[in-house]
């Protein structure tokens, strides 16, 4: 470019030592790359569900108005939010080296995961049960595919926290260690977010309207 | 739950029976015969000359970015040369079944390949030459050059590095067994919906299309979040971001797309194979499907995709004219402005590709516009080409030549891309054969940049040019063959040739035709040339300078060549945008590190690419609904990465003395060269 | 690097707070029953958009500081600059797509009112 410096005896063109970088950062930045990566597959699941929750695309089934129920959905919400809130809190028992505050917290976001779950995937299978499927509708189909992206996100999250429960025993704290499990936190909270996008938009926008 | 599909399924095999393997049909009994022999070939030599154990632990277990962008590049060339097979019969096909009069041969009523055979070819002519050929060649490169211009060791995450190559690898052996066994995708590289629903398309061929892009796909997200972290986090000290050679800055701008729009074709894809393995009602014609959703989405990716492939294009083409034109690059801030503005603005074109659909006027007018104003960045990108030149010290070496074919191809890609993106046009000639040379016209950048970049960078990689005279003529040859296929190609498109013919019964197009297959006859040539060029090469081998080109710029070309395998033996101190050019300015270019300390490095592990096949596997075996296979490689895929992500190996430190003895004698680290056994380090290394 | 040699002194762990994770929750959920009530009631579609879009604003802002940490720190400048080049594309894909397809059954689907009395 146009401003040129000359060099002068005191230049320094060489950095001994210098690629040593800062592993941690680098592996939550890409993992935050990804989860962005993973919020877009969410949104293309959700364009698809915008466009489908319309009567033309029931096929004569039931619309999300007909069958969510707003308060249950406020109730899962509450839990999410509760196994976010408790896997956090381990992350504050890490910055003192509690192995038992970090997997206490674990456990306790397992816990509240498993009855969130245990909630949706049996509304779910209530509704095949009824006859309305995901085969029964585009519409239906988007709903499924929604619900259960979701949950396998949880289902994820959930193998690695157990993953993670063994490694704090057995490693301590480690640099993989703590960097895996700022990635899970990151993780466990971006669940979060998208069960909250979904409960505004699918249980409460789409169950008025 | 599943879907039950035609024809007979067991357990053990899922729909794979002796029938699916097309012994009958001469074609591809021929290319059978080729592919075997091929295969017979590199692996009688590979155990002939005892390199076994070289190519398992110094290439396919390797986490080095440069042996990984060559292994992209391999992968790539190989697949461009089937791609371009696919091509030939194309225009073959076309050549003879022009008009009812037309003789056929081998089963068909004209030509030679029956209407399903030829539906076949097409499809994987595109998905090859996309998602195969161009997208690895890409990759391959951003893989060797971008850690080199930004002075860093190798790329953030050498590990996820190598699995995303063997993802990619992956997807490409599943379009080749498609040969083989079964069927390829008859329903166009795009998918056209609903005709690849279940219903329609029963067979297997759009299976093996769609988990070849996904996993892919996938390899391709990997490596776009690698890349963008390498060149947040690991610039070499003093590299602001207005030192970032652009090269880098147009990879960043393209590992952007595919970070963003990759995961919406994994979307789309999984939707697709939700409809066509557990009976979902998508993109069905009918239970409340929609199937243009599908092509919505799948172009949603799809154009920032094109980018995805030509901003690289571009980077090298700004690299090679700045170097060979002895001349810094004229207007480097707006050509970062404008990659990322193209980058920015072809998130919201999409719809240009179904104008056709009936979406109405103003959102066709708002595609149409936002269209049009990509225009704006490219041009700027040209005129900053030009101005480079202008008034620099030419060389036009073969580099060079591809690069400035490369700006006129891109001046008539891009003006008849300003026809098409004005609807009216667009309505006249959608899905005729002039869209097709249209984006010909495009992908040809992309070919000639990489063929730019191939010969530019290749003393680099290995040590030696290639040679000069064989590329001219490779060159020529191509520019030649271009011309012969898609100047005919704009014509009969205007003469109204619909795109995907097996037969044309308009006689007049004849002419035409046999004009494009004189180009294909020429491209063989430049093939031939291509070949002659790297054996020729090889044998001479004729050591390259450590600045090949002696007007070399950036940071690469301050390392030795070829380059060791720990890139710089010490980490350089950044004070320009062209650091070498800025040494250069100030007699330092010869200037060497006076003391060397230890490195750390990752070790090599052949975990991806046990991944990698273990993801072929599984979609192999989803193709053919054999569930226990798939399952199984799935879970086996899931347990390894568990297992190793308790694996307490941390690489291992290279001592200063092996470096300040490795710099001396530099082949035996180059990229090709078989490394000593270094010593690895348990639990934390000291050398940080 | 400091931080290398001890993880748990990374700054990424030494953001880790009670009071903001508390904070978080209860704003985010008193934002989600905000809009459960608001739900409830008889609200116009184009207001009830305009109050739940609100409350979901300010939930998922709420996560992205408290939770997410994200501010303009060294540490996390690149996280809170990537999030804020990807959010438009959410809003053109979905938006775009929504925008697309309705003026798409608008121009060439029956209206559903007949085509349901139809089908009956």
């Amino acid at each position: 470019m146009a401003s040129f410096t000359k060099a002068g005896a005191d230049t320094v063109l060489w950095n001994p030592g210098a690629d040593a970088h800062d592993t941690i950062s680098a592996r939550t930045y890409g993992f935050w790359l990804y989860l962005l990566g993973d919020a877009l597959i969410i949104a293309a699941v959700f364009a698809c569900y915008a466009v489908l929750n319309n009567p033309l695309n029931a096929n004569g089934g039931p619309l999300g108005k007909d069958f969510l129920s707003a308060s249950k959905g406020m109730l899962q919400t509450f839990i999410v939010l509760g196994s976010v809130l408790s896997y956090s809190l381990a992350t504050v028992a890490l910055k003192r080296g509690s192995k038992l505050g970090v997997s206490l917290g674990m456990i306790g976001a397992i816990l509240l995961a498993v009855v969130f779950l245990g909630i949706g995937l049996g509304d779910l299978a209530a509704l095949s049960a009824a006859g309305d499927g995901f085969a029964r509708s585009g519409y239906l189909s988007c709903f499924f595919t929604l619900i259960l992206t979701h949950a396998l996100h949880m289902g994820f999250g959930i193998l690695w926290m157990l993953v993670m429960l063994v490694q704090v025993g057995v490693f301590g704290f480690t640099e993989n260690v703590v960097a895996r499990l700022l990635n899970l936190r990151m993780f466990w909270q971006f669940q979060a977010s998208v069960w909250v996008v979904v409960y505004i938009y699918v249980y409460l926008f789409g169950g008025a309207h | 739950m599943q879907v039950a599909v035609d024809g007979p399924w067991s357990p053990l095999l899922g729909r794979l029976t002796l029938e699916a393997i097309p012994y009958t049909n001469p074609i591809l009994l021929f290319t059978f015969a080729i592919a075997a022999t091929a295969g017979i070939v590199v692996v009688g030599s590979v155990l002939y000359f005892r390199k076994v154990g070289y190519i398992w632990r110094e290439w396919l277990c390797s986490v080095d970015h440069k042996r990984i962008g060559v292994m992209y590049m391999i992968l790539g060339l190989v697949m461009l040369f089937r791609g371009f097979i696919d091509g030939v019969m194309m225009r073959t096909q076309q050549a003879i079944a022009i008009g009812p009069d037309s003789p056929g041969y081998l089963g068909a009523a004209h030509g030679y390949l029956p209407p399903y055979h030829f539906d076949q070819v097409y499809s994987a002519h595109g998905t090859l030459m996309l998602i195969f050929a161009a997208t690895p060649l890409l990759t391959g490169l951003g893989n060797i050059i971008v850690p080199l211009q930004i002075g860093a060791r190798d790329m953030a995450f050498p590990y996820l590095n190598a699995v995303s190559l063997w993802l990619t690898v992956a997807g490409a052996l599943l379009c080749m067994i498609s040969l083989f066994v079964g069927e390829f995708s008859n329903a166009t590289w795009v998918g056209l919906m609903p005709f690849a629903e279940l219903p329609s398309n029963p067979g297997v061929g759009v299976d093996y299309w769609m988990w070849a892009l996904q996993i892919s796909g996938l390899g391709t997200t990997f490596n776009a979040i690698n890349i963008i972290t390498t060149i947040v986090k690991m610039r070499a000290p003093g590299m602001g971001w207005f030192r970032v050679p652009v090269f880098t800055w147009v990879n960043m701008a393209t590992a952007i797309i595919g970070v963003t729009a990759f995961p919406v074709l994994t979307a789309a894809l999984a939707m697709l194979g939700l409809d066509r393995y557990v009976g979902t009602h998508f993109f069905s014609a009918g239970f409340g499907g929609n199937y243009m959703l599908y092509i919505n989405l799948f172009w949603t990716w799809g154009h920032p995709e094109v980018y995805f492939l030509v901003l690289p294009a571009f980077g090298l083409i700004s690299e090679i004219v700045s170097t060979f034109s002895a001349k810094s690059l004229f207007g480097y801030p707006t050509m970062i402005a404008a990659s990322m503005g193209i980058a920015g603005v072809g998130w919201v074109v999409w719809a240009h590709h179904f104008f056709t659909m009936g979406m109405g006027p103003n959102l066709i007018g708002f595609f149409s516009a936002a269209t049009m104003i990509v225009g704006i960045p490219t041009g700027v990108k040209a005129f900053n080409w030009v101005f480079t030149m202008f008034r620099g010290r030419i060389t036009l070496a073969t580099p060079m030549l591809w690069a400035i074919t490369c700006i006129l191809l891109l001046l008539v890609g891009g003006i008849t891309g300003m026809m098409l993106s004005a609807s009216v046009v667009d309505y006249t000639v959608h899905d005729s054969v002039f869209v097709v040379a249209h984006f010909h016209c495009m992908v040809l950048v992309i070919g000639g940049g990489v063929f730019a970049a191939v010969t530019y960078w290749w003393p680099k990689v290995f040590g030696f040019k290639l040679n000069e005279t064989l590329g001219q003529w490779f060159f020529w040859t191509f520019v030649a063959g271009s011309v012969l296929v898609f100047v005919p190609m704009f014509m009969a498109g205007l003469d109204g040739e619909t795109r995907r013919l097996d037969y044309l019964w308009d006689t007049s197009l004849r002419p035409l035709m046999l004009l494009e297959v004189v180009g294909i006859a020429v491209y063989f040539l430049s093939v031939f040339f291509f070949l002659a060029m790297i054996v020729v090469s090889l044998a001479k081998r004729e050591p390259a300078e450590q600045d090949a080109w002696g007007t070399g710029r950036s940071l690469e070309w301050l390392t030795q060549t070829p380059v060791p395998f720990y890139n710089f033996a010490v980490t350089p101190q950044v004070h320009a945008l062209d650091e070498l050019s800025w040494r250069k300015a100030n007699g330092l270019e010869k200037a060497q590190p006076s003391t060397y300390v230890p490195i750390h490095m990752p070790s090599s592990t052949g975990l991806p690419f046990i991944i990698g096949m273990l993801g072929f596997a599984c979609t192999f075996a989803l193709v053919w609904r054999i569930w226990w296979l798939a399952g199984a490689s799935l879970l086996a895929i899931i347990l390894l990465v568990i297992i190793r992500s308790f694996d307490k190996n941390e690489g291992y430190v290279l001592p200063a003395e092996t470096i300040a003895a490795a710099e001396r004698n530099l082949s035996t680290v180059s990229v090709i060269a078989e490394q000593s056994k270094v010593l690895p380090v348990g639990g934390h290394a000291e050398a940080h | 690097m400091a931080a290398h040699n001890d993880p748990l002194a990374h700054p990424e762990v030494r953001q880790g707070s009670v009071l903001r994770y508390v904070a978080g929750t209860v704003l985010s959920a008193g934002a989600m029953y905000f809009a459960y009530v608001q739900s409830q009631g008889q609200h116009p579609v184009v207001q009830l958009l305009e109050i739940l879009g609100g409350a979901l604003l300010f939930s998922l802002v709420t996560q992205a500081a408290l939770f997410f940490g994200l501010d303009a720190s060294r540490a996390q400048i690149w996280k809170s600059i990537s999030l804020i080049l990807t959010v438009p594309l959410f809003l053109v894909m979905i938006g775009i797509s929504v925008w697309a397809f309705a003026s798409l059954y608008n121009r060439t689907m029956p209206d559903p009112a007949i085509m349901n009395s139809m089908s009956m």
